[in-house]
């Protein structure tokens, strides 16, 4: 037995404990929660294994139904699906917050749903990140895809569903890109194996139908991923969710976009068939607009959920301009920050569920004040927030550090200041936060007398809030697994 | 071409039904073409008995529509069972009558 046996269980485990927790969810919401807890529990030590065994031996694979690569379904992990770990751990720490949450805003009788189409979701990341398969990327994308559009539309009625059929029509047409892009992939060079493409684009292929697959992939993904022209359905999606929802929407569904462009990537540069510097060039220049009106309309915005939300937008901003300068610091700030977004926009989500929860408000006007009856929430909000700007003992500092300096190795200093200029536009709207929190007298009586939110939701958002502290200091282990994994992928820059 | 026919429903028409059915033309569109890029002229079905011989069809893009067309399915019947919620609250699925509603 070795790990490689492992890797299917990975998807089949969350996968299996949705189906059994949506049988046990009739003998009540509690049993459903602790068992979908459980079974993340389970899956994230399963997780640790293979992380482990990558970062010793290098990457491996695993065939399913015993038939090989090129001709069966492959999963492989390499240094880039390292990333199911973290993402594993971040639904440990969000399914106990969901438990009370989930009082207050989902009718009783869909609390066991939720769980179910919770572990659904988090099966189907990680089979996104580590199936080696064109159409196995579509397929597990569709499943995160689905289970996003239902979490979007479980709390509420009429409004969050109009929500969710904005992100679900958009999604799809997405998702049918995607999967043109795979048919001409498909009819170019016959196999949908990531490695067996990329060997036989190599081999040589007609230029122009290759360039509209690449081109077809590449808006899928950045749609998924919300980068800035693609936006419009994220907003109202991730703030009309419930919040422990937002938080997964906001941390791992749009990093499914950048892992499949990073896999892209992989294929673009492995296969040398293709001049990738005109479409990096766009990239970058999205990227960096992308990081300065995601900020913008961050600013502008008195709901602290929607404001949350166009912070996203700003960051896959950051993410796509460090993958598109294409230097290995950059590339390396840029992968790196997705994981640190993650962690940190997860905390910021937490917590701002939690004052939501509390006070039953939820602008920022409404809200001034609240900092004195709940002091660790405003903590964790303003850890969070000091991370997202990037200052430095803080997890988002290292990657935005790294991109800054990619900006300048690859001579594009002009963006490196476009990135310095979104840091301080963030940190004007963070400011405004904490300044509302904090100092500014309470406007509602609710939120003088709010008492602070269960230790099941205190315990996670405080767990989150010190991961990003702790991630700061030792950023090394992200990099650690991004830095083999991106000098692999780039081509022409040599050590 | 029915893809775009497709794509041009879900962006013009403002009747969130007649969008996805727009959707699901698109859908076609793409499985038409992936369940096509599989035919050889002259090929027997990938069935191996005594009558058939080689070359043989591709049986691969079928299985990939089949499941693309399971995945279709499901996009649909969500979509559907958020349209009759819209319906249910606001009594209309018209998209500039829903804007208007608060």
């Amino acid at each position: 037995m070795t790990w490689g046996d492992a890797l299917p269980w990975l998807v089949a485990l969350p996968w299996t404990g949705a189906v059994a927790t949506l049988a046990l969810g009739a003998r009540g919401p509690r049993v459903a929660g602790g068992l979908a807890w459980i079974v993340l529990i389970a899956t994230t030590a399963l997780a640790v294994g293979p992380v482990l065994e990558v970062a010793r031996h290098g990457p491996f694979s695993y065939a399913l139904g015993g038939w090989p690569a090129p001709y069966g379904v492959e999963l492989r992990f390499d240094h880039f699906s390292a990333w199911v770990l973290p993402l594993a751990l971040l639904f440990v720490l969000i399914v106990p917050f969901s438990w009370r949450y989930l009082e207050g805003t989902i009718p009783h009788e869909r609390q066991a749903p939720f769980y179910a189409l919770l572990l659904l979701n988090a099966g189907a990341m990680i089979g996104f990140t580590i199936s080696a398969d064109l159409f196995n990327l579509f397929v597990f994308m569709e499943v995160v895809s689905l289970s996003s559009y239902a979490l979007v539309a479980i709390a509420g009625r009429g409004l969050a569903a109009w929500a969710a059929l904005k992100y679900l029509l958009i999604g799809a047409v997405a998702s049918m890109l995607m999967l043109l892009g795979v048919t001409f992939v498909f009819v170019l060079t016959g196999s949908v194996n990531l490695a067996d493409v990329t060997a036989r684009l190599a081999a040589g292929v007609d230029p122009v139908p290759a360039a509209t697959a690449i081109a077809l992939l590449a808006t899928s993904f950045l749609v998924k991923a919300a980068l800035f022209p693609l936006h419009v359905w994220l907003p109202d999606a991730h703030a009309i969710a419930p919040s422990p929802v937002s938080a997964v929407l906001s941390g791992m569904v749009v990093k499914i976009g950048i892992v499949g462009l990073i896999r892209l990537y992989q294929l673009a540069y492995g296969s040398a068939a293709f001049e990738m510097a005109g479409v990096n060039m766009l990239l970058v220049w999205v990227g960096a607009i992308a990081i300065v009106m995601g900020a913008f309309l961050a600013m502008v915005q008195n709901d602290i959920k929607l404001m949350l939300a166009y912070s996203t937008i700003s960051n896959v901003g950051y993410i796509v301009m460090g993958l598109a300068l294409a230097s290995p610091y950059a590339a390396i700030g840029g992968v790196a920050h997705v994981f640190n977004h993650a962690l940190i926009k997860v905390t910021l989500f937490l917590a701002a569920g939690a004052l939501i929860h509390a006070t039953g408000f939820r602008t920022l006007t409404d809200l001034s004040g609240v900092a004195r009856a709940m002091p660790y929430t405003a903590a964790t909000m303003a850890i969070g927030a000091i991370s997202i700007v990037g200052l430095p003992p803080t997890a988002g500092f290292v990657c935005k550090w790294y991109i800054a300096l990619g900006a300048f190795q690859a001579r594009q200093a002009g963006f490196g200041f476009a990135l310095v200029f979104g840091a301080l536009l963030i940190f004007v709207y963070y400011v405004r936060m904490l300044n509302a929190l904090y100092f500014k007298p309470a406007l509602h009586d609710a939120v003088r007398n709010a008492t602070e939110v269960p230790w099941s939701m205190r315990a996670p958002m405080l767990l989150a809030a010190l991961a990003c502290l702790v991630m700061g200091v030792l950023g090394g282990v992200p990099l650690s697994f991004v830095e083999p994994a991106v000098l692999d992928m780039l081509p022409a820059w040599g050590p | 071409m029915l893809f775009s026919v497709g794509l041009y429903m879900i962006i013009a028409k403002s009747n969130l039904i007649k969008k996805v059915l727009g959707l699901n033309v698109m859908q076609t569109a793409v499985f038409a073409l992936l369940v096509t890029s599989g035919m050889i002229d002259g090929a027997d079905p990938p069935i191996r008995t005594a009558a058939t011989s080689a070359p043989f069809a591709n049986p691969l893009p079928q299985a990939m529509v089949l499941t693309g067309i399971v995945v279709a399915v499901a996009l649909t019947a969500v979509a559907l069972a958020l349209i009759v919620q819209i319906h249910a609250d606001y009594g209309t699925i018209e998209v500039d009558e829903l804007k208007e509603a608060p």
